[in-house]
């Protein structure tokens, strides 16, 4: 099947087509809409991989959740007060791993978690006292424990940070990760752009009077949680006034690259954004001229990256050219780092959450009561659903990677994109016109890999963490392999001295730590455990990690 | 004239005195001739409490001023949900501010006290008035620094505080009921207005802003004559100073009572060099004579809604960003950012009057 491919890309057809898409506005009139209502997320809320419409207020959460056979089943459910509201920005993810997403908001006075109880039917609120002039809010596991954390930018002084115990229960952190005594930070991305396995932490900055706080800071992360900004080293200190900026891999060539968007021209100068491509070195170079992000000076607060064509190639969407005929700004990506502007009259906005609200493969926007259903083409596509199990359940700071005819494609999975929304946490891939994927990789931040060959196209795929491990393990034609399987007593690995192993941990589906063994690697009792599914996974003295699943019967 | 004041001030304090005998041992009268009552020790403040100043005399909660305490106001003062404002000065003796430009703040001495209290009067239930807080920027060697102290129930002290707080508050303006609540701000959030690269200043005090008349015990005085005859302001200011006017003032023109609102209520970052400069609009008194600089026919740069087509739109507020932003309460969408969270209804009806008042981009 590959060849046919090679042949085209050898005649120098392109595979990919550049298919610009629509979108067709549906109003619904259960969604709440105008303050003090927060309409910024468009996320699975109850595990179903189906993107749902949520929307808080202080005392509130409605969530419309999208049914399987299409359209929505609307429930609101009475919170205990929110100190907090998210006037600034929301970020959704599950702290304490029960399957049922936890929310976070940001507001210009402090910060409040809104913790789902374990049948996602009521939420508990628990904020702190801190002062936080809150901008863009992440979750992502800062300290690589397997438990999410969450990240609030501070506008007015140093960033805060949010620990997780593995309980979901939460510790006020100041410090380490963008510390100018101003602040100035408006949009944190959080993206492995070394691609080291590690989550990196990109920070927007803006700040007026020709303060340093307006010099965007680029934080990487030594895998030990210890953060530097290397925005200098990097090319990646742009001064400009800038609230988001937009990374992907833009060029397909396995690295994340950034279009850093600007929030203003403040003495009217054009061509103010800045399309940075990564160098795979830990530089970038500013390559804007000539790629048609040029003349795009549609300003915006919000700039956000993903493929809405599906020709393979992520695109842009951010801001409005109201002025100019009106409708919301995209910028599709050509396949050869060149953009065109298309301004959408149909889509009358400047910023939206962005899922997909009717099961298709195309994504969508929302805003407010509105959903832009993206009215697609022919292009193919495939949606990876990710469950963290020795990782964080989301599967938060994930690499997903897809191979084929194109080569590679990659996405990071985010809790916290653009400005101030909250986006669909499955991944998206368009492959434009080919028929075929050869596997799909995820890299977990727990070190897992899992490999799913040949998936179907235009179709979901659901992926729990080391239930597909990379070749657990060929060494030299000699597989490790774990037996029995089903394991009553005691459970077995062949070939375990091809390993240098430091620990065996087995981990239930719930991604709770249940056995730990640092000697004697080539069996570990089960006889404790509970009948049920689990994961082994094998660290090595170098820090590799392997898994695999088994199952325990009594 | 200095040592007069303090004469005057004791001769009152005497009487004071007199009358209620009770006090007699904890009154400042014992201060020797020609010292301040005040007392602002550099190396240890801020106190931790206000009255440790002895900024005012008889019951704090009065708000008297001490002799060498100078009573003060902005033409048109920054709207804070409603808030009413008590501004005095204070500076060592022998020492004076000096004239900077009309629209800078003055150059104030090392030791110099601003002192800002904020209350309000028919507070609910029972129409009481109740002081909030009182805050202190104070001159020292390195620059100046915040102070603020929170109000006890009883109205009898108030404690430095270097935390936020909130105060749920109701009263009856202008005989409507309006409920707040108040924010005392933590240092951090003083910053974000009241700084100039990075460092914490004044911002009211200006020449621009104290060229009018004031009402103090003795009469109406001039507040800039009144600085310098009490020996706070070098004398020989400019015989004009292009100045600010009570933008409630009817007889004054829209143009000179918006341009003069904007200049309280936006400036401190909506202007050349402030946090906000970044943004179109240059809106300080000095900058406001071009409306260009206000916004009229500009476009903005953030998306607010598609009708929304200039930041001022002639004739028409609803189509006027500047005005979405001031009719709201939503706090990504308010201006200012901080310090409101009512809209003030009178600055609306204004802007709304200027917007009318203007019938093409001119």
């Amino acid at each position: 099947m590959k060849k046919p491919y090679f042949l085209l890309l050898a005649l120098g057809f392109p595979i990919m087509s550049m298919a610009q898409v629509t979108f067709t506005a549906t109003n619904y009139n259960q969604i709440p809409s105008g303050w003090p209502s927060y309409n910024l997320a468009t996320v699975d809320m109850n595990g179903d991989y189906l993107d749902d419409i949520v929307v808080v207020s202080a005392t509130e959460i409605t969530i419309l959740y999208q049914q399987a056979a299409g359209g929505f089943t609307s429930t609101t459910i009475t919170t205990t007060n929110a100190d907090y509201t998210p006037d600034w920005s929301m970020a959704v993810g599950d702290i304490d791993k029960n399957g049922f997403n936890d929310l976070l908001y940001g507001s210009g006075g402090g910060v409040t978690f809104m913790k789902a109880n374990a049948t996602g039917t009521a939420y508990t609120e628990t904020s702190f006292n801190e002062y936080v002039f809150s901008q863009r809010t992440n979750f992502v596991d800062i300290n690589n424990d397997g438990h999410l954390d969450a990240f609030v930018c501070h506008d007015v002084a140093p960033n805060v940070y949010y620990i997780n115990d593995g309980s979901g229960n939460l510790t006020f952190n100041q410090g380490g990760i963008g510390d100018h005594a101003e602040g100035g930070n408006y949009g944190s991305i959080w993206v492995d752009y070394d691609n080291d396995g590690d989550q990196d932490c990109f920070i927007a900055k803006c700040r007026g009077g020709g303060s340093s706080a307006s010099i965007d800071e680029l934080h990487q992360n030594d895998g030990n949680g210890n953060f530097t900004n290397v925005a200098v080293a990097a090319n990646m200190a742009n001064a400009d006034q800038s609230w988001s900026g937009a990374w992907n891999d833009y060029d397909n060539d396995g690295d994340m690259d950034a279009m850093v968007g600007a929030s203003s021209a403040p003495n009217g100068e054009t061509g103010v954004h800045s399309l940075m491509r990564n160098n795979g070195d830990g530089t970038f170079t500013n390559i804007t001229n000539g790629t048609g992000w040029e003349n795009n000076n549609t300003l915006s607060i919000e700039h956000v990256s993903y493929d809405f064509d599906n020709n393979g190639f992520a695109d842009m969407f951010g801001g409005s050219d109201y002025l100019a005929g009106g409708g919301g700004k995209f910028m599709y990506n050509n396949g050869d780092m060149t953009f065109t502007a298309f301004v959408d009259p149909g889509v009358n906005i400047s910023d939206a959450s962005i899922g997909d609200l009717n099961n298709d493969g195309f994504l969508d926007l929302r805003d407010g009561q509105t959903v832009y259903y993206n009215n697609g083409n022919n292009n193919n596509w495939i949606k990876i659903q990710l469950k963290g199990i020795a990782s964080n359940f989301n599967g938060i700071g994930a690499r997903v990677e897809i191979y084929g005819a194109w080569g590679k494609q990659i996405r990071d999975v985010r809790s916290g994109d653009g400005f101030a929304h909250m986006n669909t946490l499955n991944v998206h891939f368009g492959i434009g016109t080919a028929t075929e994927i050869d596997s799909v990789r995820v890299l977990w931040p727990s070190g897992h890999v899992d490999v799913v060959d040949s998936p179907t196209i235009n179709n979901d795929v659901t992926i729990v963490e080391g239930a597909d491990p990379l070749s657990l393990i060929e060494i030299g034609n000699q597989k490790l392999e774990l037996f029995p399987n089903p394991a009553t007593v005691s459970l077995s690995i062949s070939n375990v001295g091809l390993l240098n192993v430091s620990e065996l941990t087995i981990y239930n589906m719930h991604g709770e730590k249940m056995l730990t063994q640092s000697r004697n690697f080539e069996t570990i009792n089960v006889s404790t455990l509970a009948e049920g599914a689990y994961i082994l996974m094998i660290q090595t003295t170098d820090g590799e990690k392997y898994s695999e699943s088994f199952v325990k019967k009594n | 004239m200095k040592n007069i004041l303090y004469l005057l001030g004791i001769i009152l304090l005497v009487q004071i005195v007199v009358t209620i005998p009770s006090c007699q041992k904890d009154d400042p009268d014992i201060s020797p001739i020609g010292q301040s009552e005040v007392t602002v020790d550099l190396s240890t403040v801020p106190y931790p409490v206000l009255s440790d100043y002895k900024f005012f005399r008889g019951e704090m909660k009065y708000q008297i001023p001490s002799s060498d305490v100078i009573a003060y106001a902005p033409a048109t003062p920054l709207f804070t949900d409603y808030a009413l404002k008590k501004r005095f000065i204070w500076m060592p003796d022998g020492e004076k501010a000096s004239y900077v430009a009309d629209n800078k703040v003055l150059e104030m001495p090392v030791g110099t006290v601003l002192i800002k209290t904020f209350y309000y009067k028919n507070v609910l239930p029972n129409g009481a008035t109740k002081i909030i807080e009182t805050r202190l920027l104070i001159r020292k060697a390195s620059g100046w620094i915040f102070a603020n102290y929170k109000w006890n129930d009883e109205q009898t002290e108030a404690y430095l505080t270097t935390s936020a707080s909130t105060v749920p508050i109701s009263w009856l303006q202008d005989g409507e009921q309006k409920s707040t609540n108040y924010r005392i701000p933590s240092e951090t959030e003083c910053l974000i207005c009241h700084k100039h690269q990075g460092q914490p200043v004044p911002i009211g005090i200006k020449p621009q802003n104290l060229n009018n008349l004031f009402k103090y015990t003795e009469g109406s005085r001039n507040q800039l004559s009144k600085l310098i005859q009490a020996g706070y302001l070098e004398p020989g200011l400019p015989a004009n100073i292009t100045s600010t006017i009570n933008y409630k003032d009817q007889s004054k023109s829209v143009d000179l009572r918006l341009r003069s609102y904007l200049d309280a209520n936006c400036a401190h970052c909506h202007a050349e060099g402030g946090h906000c400069d970044y943004r179109p609009m240059r809106l300080a008194f000095s900058e406001t004579v071009d409306p260009v600089n206000i916004g009229l026919c500009v476009e903005p740069d953030e998306f607010v809604g598609a009708a929304y087509t200039s930041i001022i739109t002639p004739s028409q507020p609803d189509r006027s960003v500047m005005h979405l932003r001031l009719s709201t309460n939503q706090p990504n969408l308010r201006m200012p950012l901080i310090g409101r969270t009512i809209v003030h209804e009178e600055g609306l009806e204004l802007l709304e009057e200027w917007i009318y008042s203007k019938k093409d981009c001119h």
